[in-house]
């Protein structure tokens, strides 16, 4: 077998202990049960004809639902969801969970603007649809039939990681990290919400420096995520950088990509062995 | 498919979910390689549109006896109208009708917020972001497509 297939292989059906893969089961069924229960979405009931641009899955819509839909959707999504956390019936009530925020995120981006908000955490649940249920907190051993999900995730949002980076390298060129791309990206501001940094933001886009660096960091490190499913002992690090990424996407932009910080942090972070060493850590010696 | 690594048969990944991953690769990765948009299948243009000092923006302007040219900030109405600037940018293509109803569709969240409005415009805004005496401001080119407007009692 040659190595590029081997590698494939690992990365996409790789060995993973069953209590990491219940884990992020159960982080991101939690994950998704607060994106729909606390999401503004009843405020989109009412949404006027003219203003309503339903995505292509919900193009059989004929227009926003009333609130009680939206409460009806947040309900039944929240309750499967808190199911799934619970592990009753678990491939059942994860994919009703899934499925209604697949609604409410789609009904949130009818509104004409491609939203990407919540496709991290959509699209690193797929594989978890058809996960293994037989799961137990005590399965250390790697095995393959139980780290599928998890690999699987993995090259999910890599790949969505590396996409975004693709995208700017193909409409832009390099001058998206070297140009003045950052520098006004900052000084512009968000053209939906306000920065919650705005001094910090200006600081950047008036410091030539400051703006190339974080441009050039952006990019470098959206185009090189992949390499975390080769060099698995870089995943902890890339999620960190992420999380700094998007939180500094709030700061200066106002963008809530905190469904995207927190995936990361579920999936690229082995935190069954995390807490298993800080216990060890902890434990009186001697 | 077989496995091209030797695996214990009590460890084999199930066809379905190997068939539900492939396809979810082969979908995002189509989507996001060739670059279109079918929500949830996207591009994931975040951001890749290199920025500059110019910028067109779609704006709300409203007549009131004060101010001929009151900008209704789209922040200031509820939630479900705040995205209508993506709505608008499609309106130079559309028919004279399409046009109407998205102005009148704004026309009532903004009257709540500007009472005394007698006609509201959406407008085209060719922006230019400029430093003057070390402070940034934008200058405005505005260009009014469409105009709508309170029913006379």
């Amino acid at each position: 077998m040659s190595a590029w297939r081997r590698a494939i292989d690992d990365a996409l059906w790789g060995p993973e202990p069953g209590r990491r893969v219940l884990f992020v089961q159960t982080a991101l069924a939690a994950l998704i049960g607060l994106r729909v229960a606390l999401g503004s979405y009843r405020q989109l009931a009412d949404t006027p004809g003219p203003l309503f641009d339903p995505v292509p899955i919900l193009a059989w819509a004929p227009s926003m639902p009333p609130a009680w839909g939206f409460v009806a959707l947040q309900v039944v999504g929240a309750t499967a969801a808190v199911l799934a956390v619970l592990h009753r019936w678990p491939r059942a009530t994860f994919a009703v969970a899934w499925l209604c925020y697949l609604v409410l995120a789609g009904l949130r981006g009818s509104r004409g603007k491609v939203l990407h908000n919540d496709l991290l955490l959509l699209w690193t649940a797929v594989p978890f649809l058809l996960a293994p249920v037989a799961l137990r907190w005590s399965d250390r051993r790697p095995r393959r039939d139980h780290g599928w999900p998890l690999r699987a995730a993995t090259v999910i949002a890599a790949a969505i990681y590396f996409l975004a980076g693709y995208h700017k390298l193909r409409r832009s060129g390099l001058d998206w990290a070297i140009g003045d791309n950052v520098r006004y990206v900052m000084l512009w501001g968000p053209s939906v919400g306000a920065a919650k940094w705005d001094a910090m933001a200006t600081w950047v886009g008036e410091n030539l420096w400051a703006s190339k660096a974080t441009g050039t960091f952006i990019l470098g490190f959206e185009l090189t995520f992949p390499i975390v499913l080769v060099k698995r002992w870089l995943q902890p690090a890339y999620a960190l950088v992420a999380v700094a990424l998007h939180v500094t996407t709030w700061l200066f932009l106002g963008l809530d990509y905190w469904a995207w910080a927190l995936t990361v942090l579920v999936v690229f972070v082995d935190w069954p062995a995390l807490a298993d060493r800080m216990r060890g850590s902890a434990a009186p010696s001697g | 498919m077989s496995d091209p690594v030797r695996v214990p048969p009590e460890e084999q990944i199930p066809t379905g979910g190997r068939r539900l991953v492939l396809g979810a690769l082969a979908l995002l990765l189509t989507a996001g390689l060739i670059g279109f948009e079918a929500w949830p299948l996207t591009a994931w243009r975040l951001f890749s549109l290199s920025r500059g000092d110019r910028q067109t923006m779609w704006v709300l302007h409203a007549t009131t006896p004060e101010d001929p040219a009151r900008v209704v900030d789209l922040e200031e109405l509820p939630l479900r109208y705040r995205h209508a600037a993506w709505p608008m940018a499609g309106l130079p293509r559309a028919s004279d009708e399409r046009r109407d109803d998205v102005c009148r569709a704004l026309l009532g969240p903004s009257l709540e917020v500007v009472p005394d409005l007698t006609e509201l415009r959406i407008v085209r805004d060719r922006q230019r972001l400029v430093e003057r005496a070390g402070e940034w401001v934008v200058e405005h080119d505005p260009e009014p497509l469409h105009a709508c407007g309170p029913e006379a009692p």
